[in-house]
């Protein structure tokens, strides 16, 4: 019986890139745990170090895990295996947007933890955290799929360095423009708006559209390497 | 199963500015071919259309039975490939690597890689960044043969090595054709080591394949021909002479199918005929690859 070659591929992402993985988990559960010394001060710290560390990884994982392999010329040795470049191609997708997904859900849990068990925020404040969230999840798509498509390092930096630079942005949208969503915030009981639920779904459609036309172009190309 | 391991018809791929043109090449199942060209020649573009990693624009490409680049999957299963631009993972150790292709290939024979390790000097607990050239070289080639394929296609296996490392590689290689069935498609601008193990050669130049046949037919039929012209004596043009040169009252004519009566026939023409010498492939390689210039010129 053969070997699924793309679950293979997927285990040797993670071996080498577990490192940056636990190292990032670390920095974003200290950052939270910033948040139990209580005050305006430590909460404002704790939550932009950990948003630093979650847009940190969703920029590092793609970059060492897709763009390295082009800029080290390990990829004629992944491609000499039985493996075709669609196969390659979503076997990237899995390890890269998977590795950061588990560390996302992780930092989720303890964020929650932080909020539901002990306090350290208003309640009000899952539905934000949680969009926000959502937009480094966004941006490490985002970059992966450009690194794959690409095979660019140019292009590669082009995608991080947008996705960088609108998070602020649409922070600020969301903030100026979304009332519902900064009237309750601060409120003792979660409130799921329409608005709210509306932004989770088009995130969501945006990754999964990410992804889509990153596997659909990746299966168009005749010359891979 | 058919005969031939690699079998490619009417090839074509054109980029902006280079095209490989109707490329026709036959590897016969347990034969090595040294494919020979100056850099740029596509070599390297003909191996990545037979392992399926650029898609031909035209022709057939069939390997180990498999049509390309659609049997890639499956003809990869047995092929073991090579190139000179293939890294290994800096921060991983030989051993990792050994590890993670075991884990794929049910044919890696863990007695052939401990064999390797030891003959090619090679340690498993060592980062592949503590290696040399060399050294990286071998344990890339320690992890394609061990994986014992039907097939190995080594894309400029030796370049940047020194002449020990060269030849460790190269008697290895030889050692590996005792398997029965076993096939190797060698490519390098090295026509030393292509000479040393190859049965078949096929010379490729600016995107096209300008000879292929057995080594000893090659280094049989091409001779070189020390001629002395008198003043007024013209040589004929002969069939099977490709070229003259001439410095003053000598010249050297190079013929690729050489028969026993041309030196009679510059002898008759009023010529003296000092040497018939036979070619080392290099000499060979670079008239052949002038003469398909002029030619196409």
């Amino acid at each position: 019986m053969r070997t699924n070659v793309m679950l293979q591929l997927v285990l040797k992402d993670w071996r080498i890139q577990r490192r940056t993985i636990i190292l990032t988990f670390v920095a974003g559960a200290a950052a939270l745990t910033i948040l139990l010394l209580g005050g305006q001060t430590p909460i404002v710290f704790g939550t932009v170090l950990f948003f630093v560390a979650m847009i940190f990884c969703a920029c590092l994982l793609p970059m060492h895990n897709i763009v390295n392999e082009i800029k080290k010329q390990t990829l004629p040795f992944v491609m000499s295996l039985p493996v075709s470049s669609v196969r390659y191609g979503a076997a990237k997708l899995i390890s890269t947007v998977g590795m950061f997904l588990v560390l996302w859900l992780a930092l989720l849990c303890v964020a929650l933890y932080m909020i539901l068990g002990r306090h350290t925020l208003p309640n009000g404040a899952i539905p934000m955290g949680m969009i926000l969230m959502g937009f480094p999840l966004i941006g490490s798509c985002l970059i992966t799929g450009t690194a794959l498509v690409s095979e660019s390092e140019g292009w590669a930096t082009a995608a991080l360095a947008v996705a960088n630079s609108s998070y602020g942005l649409i922070w600020y949208l969301l903030i100026s423009q979304v009332p519902s969503l900064t009237k309750t915030w601060s409120g003792p009981v979660a409130v799921w708006s329409p608005a709210a639920l509306k932004i989770l779904v088009v995130q969501f459609a945006i990754i999964v559209v990410t992804l889509g036309v990153t596997l659909y172009l990746q299966s168009r190309k005749r010359s891979f390497i | 199963m058919t005969d031939y391991a690699i079998e490619l018809k009417g090839v074509c791929k054109s980029y902006p500015f280079f095209d490989l043109q109707n490329v026709a090449l036959r590897l016969q199942c347990g034969t090595i071919m040294g494919l020979i060209g100056p850099n740029g020649a596509g070599k390297s573009t003909t191996i990545r259309i037979l392992l399926g990693l650029v898609h031909q624009d035209g022709g057939e490409v069939n390997v180990l039975g498999h049509s390309m680049p659609k049997g890639q999957i499956d003809a990869k299963w047995d092929i073991g490939f090579a190139s000179e631009d293939m890294r290994l993972y800096d921060s991983m150790t030989l051993g990792w690597h050994i590890h993670f292709i075991k884990s794929i290939y049910a044919s890696w024979d863990d007695g052939y890689a401990q064999l390797l390790l030891k003959r090619f000097g090679l340690n498993a607990e060592q980062k592949i960044k503590g290696l040399s050239h060399g050294q990286r070289v071998k344990a890339a080639l320690l992890l394609v043969f061990a994986r014992r394929p039907k097939l190995l296609v080594l894309d400029e296996p030796t370049t940047g090595l020194d002449p020990v490392a060269r030849h460790e590689i190269l008697r290895e290689l030889a050692a590996v054709m005792v398997e029965e069935g076993r096939s190797v498609l060698f490519s390098s601008h090295n026509t030393q080591d292509v000479e040393q193990i190859s049965d078949q050669i096929t010379f490729i130049d600016r995107g096209r394949v300008i000879d292929s046949m057995d080594k000893e037919v090659y280094l049989d039929r091409w001779r070189r021909l020390r001629l002395e012209v008198p003043d007024g004596v013209a040589l004929p043009t002969l069939p099977g002479v490709i070229g003259v040169q001439k410095a003053g009252r000598l010249a050297v004519a190079i013929a690729n199918a050489f028969e026993e009566h041309l030196p009679n026939a510059y002898e008759n023409s009023g010529a003296r005929v000092h040497a018939v010498e036979n070619m080392t492939l290099e000499e060979i390689f670079v008239a052949n690859v002038e003469h398909s210039r002029e030619v196409k010129a």
